[in-house]
């Protein structure tokens, strides 16, 4: 066993140590943003560390070769892009369509925004449109 | 309840006896006789590296040439059934920033990596049925990212037809060669890269006929996706 198969076994136990903490995480959070949060990072963080750790591993065997380590570095860079974009649709879905916050939470500045934005639609348009042909006799 | 507990009996009774019918079976022995043929000869009879889309495209390409039929089928009984007159995307939120921005930038990547699957299935896993849905999969993101996308339904369209007459085409030159449907001529009779197995140009037609279908494959996907998506306006 030489170094390169060492670290790349280190890679896969770090990795693997992710992933039980990111199940962990689902099971012990509050609410789904928590879930969310612990779960998605700490899971794409662990298949980071299997992926690459796998592909170091199998530079450091006689069977393997750099093309392994290159696959697994691809298939790394394509899940670091697109996991995070997909733990955003599925926390602002899940926003959108009612979810509550835990009741531990303080702030909620989502909720203003989106309320603030309401408030300037309905005042907004009395104010911008200049006279709309139906809507003139109500100012 | 009564009814839950007769299906769930019923089901392990329907288990039970699939079960002792799969108990007969010889499990992790060697019993291969057809197999065994295959993993001998695919090599010099098809060109092809792996076994599994030699099987599908060469020795048993009339199947293949049938689930394309089937997908065709589907994805024009999908177009009938939703058929109206005016049809438009009606989703209302554009997808956030962070989601349209990823979409743009994964979407070419997609469809590399669908085309990259069935150009390589002689080589690679894979084949012209997953390279043509991973491509469906880009347009799906599309849809998905955008309030206002569509596919260019006439080229698509034309793609479609043209390339499921290719496939019968050429099986046909086949015919005309060789004497049966989807001789491979371009392996048999030609012998292109005969001392170039396991690389990209070699496995006589597979990769031709797998671009063929992944083409087939990835226009219809999107053509059901379009079809299910968009809604009806009364205008």
């Amino acid at each position: 066993m030489n170094a390169l198969a060492a670290i790349g076994e280190a890679l896969v136990l770090i990795g693997t140590f992710f992933y039980l903490l990111s199940a962990l995480g689902l099971i012990r959070m509050p609410d789904v943003y928590n879930r969310m949060q612990t779960s998605t990072k700490s899971a794409t963080l662990g298949s980071l560390g299997v992926m690459v750790g796998v592909g170091i591993w199998a530079l450091g065997t006689d069977f393997g070769s750099a093309a392994w380590l290159t696959k697994t570095v691809v298939i790394a860079i394509f899940l670091l892009l697109t996991n995070p974009i997909s733990a955003h649709a599925l926390i602002r879905a899940a926003y959108k369509s009612g979810v509550p916050l835990w009741e531990g939470s303080v702030v909620d500045k989502y909720r203003e925004h989106l309320e603030g934005k309401e408030r300037e639609e309905v005042e907004a348009p009395a104010a911008s449109e200049e006279t709309p042909a139906e809507e003139g006799g109500e100012e | 309840m009564l009814k839950r507990a007769l299906a769930i009996i019923s089901l392990l009774l329907i288990g039970y006896w699939i079960a002792q019918g799969l108990a007969g079976v010889p499990f992790g022995q060697d019993r291969m006789l057809v197999a065994q043929y295959y993993l001998d000869h695919v090599k010099e009879q098809t060109g092809a590296v792996n076994a599994v889309t030699a099987i599908v495209v060469n020795y048993r390409g009339f199947d293949t040439l049938g689930e394309v039929t089937v997908l065709f089928i589907a994805s024009t009984g999908v177009g009938a059934l939703l058929w109206r007159r005016k049809k438009q995307r009606t989703a209302k939120t554009e997808g956030s920033i962070v989601l349209t921005t990823g979409t743009r930038l994964l979407v070419p990547f997609v469809m590399l990596f669908g085309a990259y699957i069935f150009i390589h299935g002689h080589l690679t896993p894979g084949g012209g049925f997953p390279g043509g849905a991973t491509i469906a999969t880009a347009f799906l993101l599309l849809y998905m990212a955008f309030t206002a996308y569509e596919i260019p339904h006439k080229a698509f369209e034309k793609t479609e037809g043209a390339v499921g007459m290719a496939y019968v085409l050429v099986g046909l030159i086949g015919l005309a060669i060789g004497g049966y449907f989807l001789y491979d001529w371009i392996w048999q009779d030609w012998g292109f890269g005969v001392d170039n197995i396991g690389r990209l140009l070699s496995g006589g037609f597979i990769p031709i006929i797998y671009t063929i279908i992944g083409l087939k494959v990835g226009t219809e996907l999107s053509g059901i996706i379009d079809n299910m998506v968009k809604e009806e306006v009364s205008e």
